[in-house]
């Protein structure tokens, strides 16, 4: 048996501002940080049930997302375990419904990964712009290391990419 | 007054979509699509560099991303008059013929399969009995008594456990479902293989694809995949696209015609006029008269006179959009233009949907593999025309039953075959090419200050246009039409109904309650309103309340 495989999976629009916060926390890992083969990050867009080849591999999957839960705008969120199925009865943004019916698929394979979803409470999801709102742009460092932090508690090794 | 069903929203499709149908003795007199979206891609395109438009407009749909970026590059390929390398038309295809692989498979077992075969029902079946039917049916390389009924445990555990997931909001039991336990058992689990034939297929992006799963190997002037043209990657991507094209033609379609067989009724419903396709997958540079998928439109059913298509002839309608009054216009023209009032849905004289509703030479038309195959069908297509006389041999229907649900469902099942067979001659001419010393991928070339350029695609979903206007060597303008806009799009000022409108007409609706055979046209349709589709209202119904940490 080799190493764990654990999956890093941002999702979210980033032509909808805040949308954007989990594709920009998977860029900014990408440019910081080496993984090892065992890692992947990936850019999962709002491909929905068309991500299930990316969420059915792992042994740990950890999803980072904008999650609207009516807190302030930059709360951060960790949903893990149980309390992550009953989030699929709350359909509060287009691609999340979709994701985790991809999670729920996984039953009918083989494997369900152990899930960790890290969230970000958005500002504004509608406005079809590019730049995220500054309160939850401050947000991608700090959810970052929380990704990391996941990481640790899994006991997988990553470096910083040196500074040029 | 007939009595009004609602279905709102319309799940197992990929974004927002409201049905509304009026019942009148067991049928559907009226109907009214309503796509609760709203565009204006070209708010965050205009004023960029024309290169970097695929990288958006491909996050503007949740699952056809490589579609858009295909059309939006063609579209500046055009605009800029590239000469394209044969290693790139060859890797642009076989791009393109793997999203088919993947996309159709994926509708057909978990889009819309569920309207035809009772999961409920297949725990009934006896699994020795299924076993002996699929040994029948198909050549599927899985089966016996002990698989089916480890299948059934599988389903019998999702059930248990409350947590239906994909299998909920189904209408089980429902009289409309004809098919024995046995057979629904058999499709219940090709339904768990083809998940796993889908998370393969979806690799097959990455091979030439660069990343995964957002290819970024397209660019203006041919393709970035010079590193991967080698004998491994090569042989990987023809590995997982015959292995898929296997499934496809020993389980999907034996599936499909054995599905079929029991809803032979719905060859007579669910049908359109006219039809559209702007024909597909470039032989050569002879564009379209190299096409594998040839363009071109249908009316009024008449096979016999099948016209060339001409992108110039389509408009966008506004007159029952959500937008501010204007003539229809060309996407050249297009404008994104809400209403300042919030939208009413007004579906009997006024405005009722954020989708414009697209026209060509004034006519609705449906797009899509029904389109494709019937085109390619009336013209003796070598390949295509065999396959659907051989369905429709088996079946023991006639042609006409072509133009229905039925047609809809099978032709999209045909087009697969016929696709992931030429997709291995593909490969073939990308390794000769390549051998013969000819390892260009990309054509150099200048960004013109003024231009314009069309990039027409045809899609699994059907037809897809981007429609771009350089100015100043940055993006002036810029227009999309998507295949779902086509078929889902509302009525227009002449008061034509739209593809999905006309063809629910007639539809027999057992119990108002639950309208299942309404969700059988719709689905038919592969809706995906995700395209440039913002949802409207972000507030949930429920709310859970989670920890802040």
């Amino acid at each position: 048996m080799g190493n764990p495989l654990v999956t890093i999976l941002g999702v979210g629009n980033f032509l909808f501002a805040d949308e954007g916060f989990g594709i920009r926390v998977i860029e900014k890992l990408q440019a910081d940080y080496r993984f090892p083969e065992e890692v992947l990050v990936v850019d999962g867009g709002v491909l929905g049930i068309n991500l299930l080849g990316v969420v059915s591999q792992p042994d740990h999957l950890i999803v980072v997302d904008a999650l609207r839960n009516r807190g302030n705008a930059g709360d951060l969120y960790r949903l893990a375990g149980d309390d992550i199925p009953r989030r699929v009865l709350a359909k509060n943004s287009l691609h999340q419904v979709d994701l985790l019916e991809a999670l729920t698929l996984c039953q009918a394979l083989d494997k369900v990964p152990e899930t960790v979803i890290l969230g970000v409470e958005p500002e504004d999801i509608e406005t079809l712009k590019l730049e995220m709102t500054p309160v939850v742009q401050r947000q991608v460092a700090p959810m970052a290391a929380r990704v990391l932090k996941e990481l640790d508690r899994l006991g997988v090794p990553y470096s910083r990419r040196s500074c040029t | 007054m007939g009595k009004r069903i609602t279905i709102d929203p319309i799940t197992r499709i990929e974004g927002h979509l409201r049905i509304e149908v009026e019942v009148e003795g067991g049928k559907v007199v009226n109907a009214w699509s309503s796509g609760t979206l709203f565009r204006g891609i070209e708010v965050i395109l205009q004023g960029r560099d024309p290169r970097d438009a695929h990288h958006f407009v491909q996050r503007s749909c949740g699952v056809c991303t490589y579609v858009h970026a295909l059309a939006s590059v063609r579209a500046v390929d055009d605009a800029v008059g590239i000469k394209m390398p044969v290693n790139a038309r060859l890797i642009r295809n076989l791009l393109h013929g793997a999203q088919y692989q993947h996309d159709h498979i994926v509708h057909f077992y978990h889009l819309h399969a569920l309207d035809w075969v009772d999961i409920v029902s297949a725990l009934k079946a006896d699994p020795a009995k299924t076993a002996a039917l699929a040994d029948n049916t198909s050549n599927a390389p899985w089966g016996g008594r002990q698989y089916f009924k480890n299948v059934q445990v599988r389903l019998q555990t999702f059930v248990d456990s409350g947590q239906l997931g994909p299998f909920a909001n189904a209408y089980w039991g429902h009289s409309a479902y004809k098919l024995p336990p046995e057979a629904n058992l058999m499709a219940a689990a090709h339904y768990i293989e083809a998940l796993r034939i889908q998370a393969k297929a979806a690799r097959l992006h990455a091979i030439f694809g660069g990343k995964n799963p957002h290819p970024q190997s397209l660019v203006v002037g041919g393709v970035t995949s010079v590193a991967d043209l080698v004998p491994d990657r090569i042989a990987e991507f023809l590995y997982i696209t015959k292995e898929t094209h296997d499934f496809v033609k020993n389980v999907y379609i034996p599936d499909l015609l054995a599905v079929a067989s029991f809803y032979k009724e719905w060859g007579g419903i669910g049908g359109c006029t006219n039809f559209l396709t702007y024909g597909d997958f470039p032989a050569s540079e002879q564009e379209p008269e190299s096409f594998y998928m040839p363009r071109g439109v249908i009316r009024k059913r008449d096979l016999a006179n099948i016209e060339m298509a001409d992108q110039q002839k389509v408009t966008e309608d506004v007159t029952r959009a959500w937008y501010l009054k204007s003539a229809p216009k060309h996407p050249f023209e297009g404008e994104t233009r809400p209403i300042p009032e919030n939208p009413k849905f007004s579906p009997e004289k006024g405005k009722y949907s954020w989708a414009k509703a697209p026209r060509y030479d004034g006519l609705p038309c449906e797009v899509g593999p029904l389109a494709r195959v019937l085109v390619a069908y009336g013209k003796g297509h070598a390949d295509i025309k065999p396959l659907v006389d051989g369905a429709l041999k088996q079946l023991d229907i006639p042609a006409s039953a072509l133009f229905s649900t039925l047609g809809r469902t099978a032709a999209r099942g045909l087009e697969t075959v016929a696709i992931g067979e030429v997709m291995q001659g593909w490969v073939t001419e990308l390794v000769e090419n390549l051998k013969s010393g000819d390892t260009k991928t990309y054509q150099p070339y200048e960004m013109p200050q003024t231009a314009q350029g069309v990039g027409l695609n045809d899609v699994p979903r059907g037809a897809l246009g981007h429609w771009i206007r350089i100015e100043n060597g940055k993006i002036g303008n810029y227009q999309y039409v998507v295949p779902s806009t086509w078929n889902l799009g509302p009525r227009d000022g002449g008061g034509n109904l739209s593809p999905v409108e006309e063809a629910l007409i007639g539809t027999p609706v057992a119990d108002p309650q639950k309208p299942l055979e309404v969700l059988r046209t719709v689905h038919s349709f592969d809706p995906c309103l995700a395209c440039a589709i913002h949802v409207i209202d972000p507030h949930s119904n429920e709310v859970y309340k989670i920890r802040v940490v």
